[in-house]
């Protein structure tokens, strides 16, 4: 197993690299004017664009711009993102607890209900357990996040008036503000926060402003999980050694839970590596709607505005969790399926 | 699973009763507001929007501040009185202007106030002198170039010298040496750029370090590395105690402010990009106010407990014609020729040309259905609002006059051939669009050979592509930096104004007449040579102006005290006079 994981992590450093490059041409297509252009905001700052130029050096060859880069990254320093006006691993530590924070709670739940009611409906096939987990997944699958996000916002926030926008309310944030001993940030996630802080009351203000986005995130992705779920236990069901299983007296739990859902578990184990990696580059329609700015509204506000250290980290970044979440992936299925050997991978 | 469900049933219970009704608590002395502005920098020498410079203006003082809603009446801040001819604060050749400190400001540190500080602030933020920063607006006055650099991004020879002398310091006075004569020089000196720092705070946090033979080291920051670009100590009346990008910027009342203290002890400004999160805060009593942008005005108007003004922007739009465009390469031409499939580079030189298009221009309609009679059409580009402003005749849509004029235009070639281009806009305004099309549609209904597409480009692309020559036609904005018809007329008029040489229009008149408008300081002067050019505008048809910008602010019914000016949009909040009744 340890030379299956030394193996990945040198396969790391060059999916890396290859990232880098294949980004770094891409964004080298734009011209120098284009470039500096994301310095500018209106037709006055216009008129320094050719010295915005010459300042970054924007107008040099690809190699030098390249080397530049990757001697600074190795150094410590992804640049200055222009969107969050502060260096990038500065703006990273900011944003990433907050996308974090979302999906601690938005994808074990998730995971839970899509394997659950997935589970369901590939066991009472055809009966009406199938035809709901049928008609959620559809929705979910079809009603765009952002529809979704505004309709509980307006009937949660702005009707009924239950739970708030943003990460948490004014008075804690200003408490906080006033009480830096008294509060310590430990992991920068409030919920976490407030628990080793044990303070009740910002962990339940966190954790309110929570309900609705994480309600969105798992309404929109369970549907995927529990449509593939279901129909891996279907075909798990009608093999062979189900059959057997029930010769040998097995009852229909033992069949279902401990035979069954287990083989059934593969592909789902898969598709969940890949949306647990996704869900760390954020959902922007989420932390747009529910106010609470994160990985994903710093990536597209990146790339509309062309900010380029932050479009290679994030790249880079993703890169990173896509190899470690399909090496986690491996070594699961490797444990659940005893006949899936690592060295095979 | 069941017990799953109803644990987290317990749970949102909980959390909907343990907190319900703090967010609704009545705060007297705090004030919300939710918009889409995010700040950049709080460096006085580096901040070049609104956002940024409504932070600096209220943790940072000014030497003198606009009265009120004025923009050409001035109050003293920092300084005891406002220089005037009749006071003899300004010398009669209007070279010198000479402010007396006030004693007894304290920093929000507690270092007091000194004339020193005032000098050290001009003369830091001129050597900084960012590349696409505002500092151009005190060099340009102060030193007569409007940067430190050359073209070839090399150091003036000799401007650190100059720098060093455009401002000293005598007993309690600070003596600003000019050039020349620059009537908006005390407007300017109300924007951030003019924020009075303290000196050994600021070499102490890496600023230039008061010895005029090392400016150099000191000189073009890159972003970010503005040594404040994060932190503030001014002397007014609110200090800031926390700003997180993208999230929120607060401040804190200065207890110990020289002036009248504040009413309002916390401001808490928000980011909150989308409209409908913003319109619920306002709803539910979250904010105090939110931006409203034109299109969302009629759901606010029905909402109760709020008071609604209207506050006239310096901010205008227009579509401009460029009169010598980039052939090669050029999509948005056509054959290039005047052929029916095309037009030439020059086809905006000819006027009758320009006369059509602006004949086809419905401002009556444009009003009311676009801009949903929430914007002023202007005359020309000296806005309402500006000194020296009138209105001047302008072209009405007439279809007759269109076709009157193209028939004379290109020895009437442009009308028995008919031309075939493409106006362009830049992605997401819309109001931009509407004017685009409705120009394009006007003329095609005219003449079945005209043909004019209208396409909409991302901003950054665009940007980049006026300033190639690359569109006949092409629609643009511009705000005020600083409250004088020179920072409108000239950039608009003139063939170097910012936007006056990428249409390629060159009048020796009105350039003369530009560059004496700012040569001269007797008011009564000033005016007969901005009605010239305000008529010059109409008699030339230089362009077409769309719209100016009406800022709608919506305010919880018992907040009071805001100051609308038509200077600051709708970024802006001068907290110190705000109160609740």
């Amino acid at each position: 197993m340890l030379a299956f994981i030394i193996r990945r992590c040198i396969f790391l450093i060059f999916v890396l690299i290859g990232i880098s490059l294949l980004i770094f041409c891409i964004l080298m297509t734009f011209s120098p004017e284009r470039r500096a252009a994301a310095y500018v905001q209106s037709p006055q700052q216009a008129q320094n664009i050719p010295g915005i130029i010459k300042q970054y050096g924007l107008n040099q060859s690809f190699y030098v711009q390249y080397k530049h880069w990757t001697s600074q990254t190795l150094s410590g320093n992804f640049g200055w993102s222009l969107v969050a006006a502060q260096p990038v691993w500065d703006a990273f530590c900011q944003y990433f607890p907050i996308t974090f924070e979302l999906n601690l709670y938005a994808v074990p739940l998730t995971l839970l209900i899509g394997i659950y009611l997935g589970t369901l409906s590939g066991i009472h096939r055809g009966s009406a357990i199938d035809h709901f987990t049928r008609i959620i997944a559809i929705i979910g699958w079809s009603l765009p996040t952002f529809l979704f996000a505004l309709i509980l916002l307006m009937v949660f926030y702005g009707y009924l008036g239950w739970f708030g926008t943003g990460i948490i309310s004014d008075d804690f944030q200003l408490y906080l503000l006033n009480h830096t001993d008294e509060f310590i940030r430990y992991t920068g996630l409030y919920t976490i926060d407030g628990i080793l802080n044990f303070n009740g009351a910002i962990f339940l203000d966190a954790l309110k402003r929570l309900v609705l986005p994480v309600a969105t995130q798992v309404f929109v992705v369970v549907a995927l999980l529990m449509r593939i779920t279901r129909s891996s236990m279907i075909e798990e069901l009608s093999k062979d050694y189900i059959t057997t299983a029930r010769a040998k007296g097995a009852d229909n739990k033992t069949v279902y839970y401990k035979h069954a859902r287990k083989n059934a578990l593969i592909p789902t184990i898969t598709v969940s590596g890949q949306l647990v990696a996704l869900s760390m580059e954020g959902s922007v329609a989420v932390e747009i709607v529910f106010n609470r700015h994160g990985m994903g509204w710093w990536l597209v506000s990146s790339a509309t505005q062309l900010d380029m250290p932050v479009l290679m980290f994030m790249c880079m970044f993703m890169g990173f969790v896509f190899v470690v979440s399909n090496l986690v992936c491996d070594l699961l299925i490797a444990w659940l399926d005893p006949r899936i050997r690592l060295s095979t991978i | 699973m069941k017990q799953i469900v109803g644990i987290i049933g317990i749970c949102l219970l909980l959390m909907i009763s343990a907190t319900e009704g703090q967010s609704k608590a009545n705060h007297q002395d705090r004030f919300v507001f939710a918009s889409y502005g995010n700040i950049q920098t709080l460096d006085p020498c580096m901040s070049y929007d609104s956002t940024s410079n409504q932070r600096i203006l209220n943790i940072y003082e000014p030497l003198i501040f606009f009265d009120g809603s004025s923009v050409d009446q001035y109050i003293p801040v920092i300084a005891e009185k406002v220089p005037s001819l009749e006071n003899g604060g300004i010398s009669s050749d209007g070279l010198t202007y000479i402010f007396e400190i006030r004693k007894g400001i304290r920093f929000h540190e507690g270092e007091i106030l000194t004339p020193e500080d005032v000098a050290y602030s001009f003369k830091r933020n001129m050597i900084a002198d960012p590349e696409g920063g505002p500092v151009w607006m005190l060099l340009e006055p102060l030193v007569g170039q409007t940067s430190t650099r050359d073209n070839n991004g090399q150091l003036i020879a000799g401007i650190w010298n100059k720098i060093d002398k455009s401002i000293s310091v005598y007993q309690n006075k600070v003596i600003f040496h000019l050039v020349r004569p620059y009537p908006p020089f005390l407007s300017i000196l109300c924007s951030s750029v003019g924020a009075i720092l303290n000196k050994q705070w600021a070499i102490s946090k890496g600023c230039w370090n008061g010895n005029i033979k090392e400016s150099k080291k000191f000189n073009n920051p890159r972003m970010g590395r503005e040594p404040l670009q994060k932190i503030a100590n001014g002397t007014g009346a609110y200090r800031m105690i926390s700003w997180e990008v993208s999230k929120e910027f607060i401040f804190e009342r200065n207890e110990h402010y020289w002036g009248k203290k504040p009413a309002i002890r916390i401001a808490i400004f928000k980011y909150v990009k989308e409209w409908s999160t913003r319109k619920m805060m306002l709803q539910n009593g979250d904010a105090d106010r939110v931006s409203v942008d034109s299109m969302h005005i009629p759901e606010v108007l029905s909402m109760k407990g709020l008071s609604f003004y209207k506050v006239p922007q310096l901010s205008v739009s227009g579509a401009l014609f460029c009169q010598q465009i980039k052939k090669i390469g050029n999509p948005y031409i056509g054959s290039g020729k005047l052929d029916g499939r095309g037009i030439p580079p020059n086809f905006f030189s000819d006027v009758y040309v320009r006369k059509a298009f602006l004949h086809a221009f419905d401002r009556n309609m444009y009003r009311r259905d676009v801009l949903n009679n929430m914007a002023i059409v202007p005359t020309s580009p000296n806005i309402e609002g500006l000194p020296y402003h009138i209105n001047v005749p302008y072209y009405e849509y007439d279809p007759q006059k269109i076709v009157e004029n193209l028939k004379k235009a290109w020895d009437g070639k442009a009308w028995k051939l008919g031309f075939h281009m493409t106006i362009v806009y830049n992605t997401g305004n819309e109001m931009r669009e509407a004017a685009a099309m409705m120009i394009a549609e006007n003329l095609m209904a005219l003449n079945r050979n005209i043909q004019i597409e209208v396409q909409n480009v991302d901003w950054k692309d665009y940007l980049v592509n006026y300033r190639n020559y690359m569109y006949p036609f092409f629609l643009i904005g511009w705000s005020a930096d600083y409250a004088d018809p020179h920072n409108f007329i000239y950039n608009f008029m003139h063939s170097q104004g910012i936007l006056g040489k990428y249409i390629r229009y060159h009048d020796s008149t009105i350039d003369g007449l530009c560059e004496k408008g700012i040569q001269v300081i007797k008011p009564s002067e000033r005016r007969v040579i901005y009605d010239k050019l305000q008529h010059a505008w109409y008699e030339n048809a230089i362009g077409i102006l769309l719209y100016q910008q009406v800022n709608f602010r919506a305010y919880r019914e018992d907040l009071n005290g805001f100051v609308l000016n038509p200077i600051f949009d709708d970024a802006w909040e001068d907290l110190k006079t705000l109160y609740r009744r």
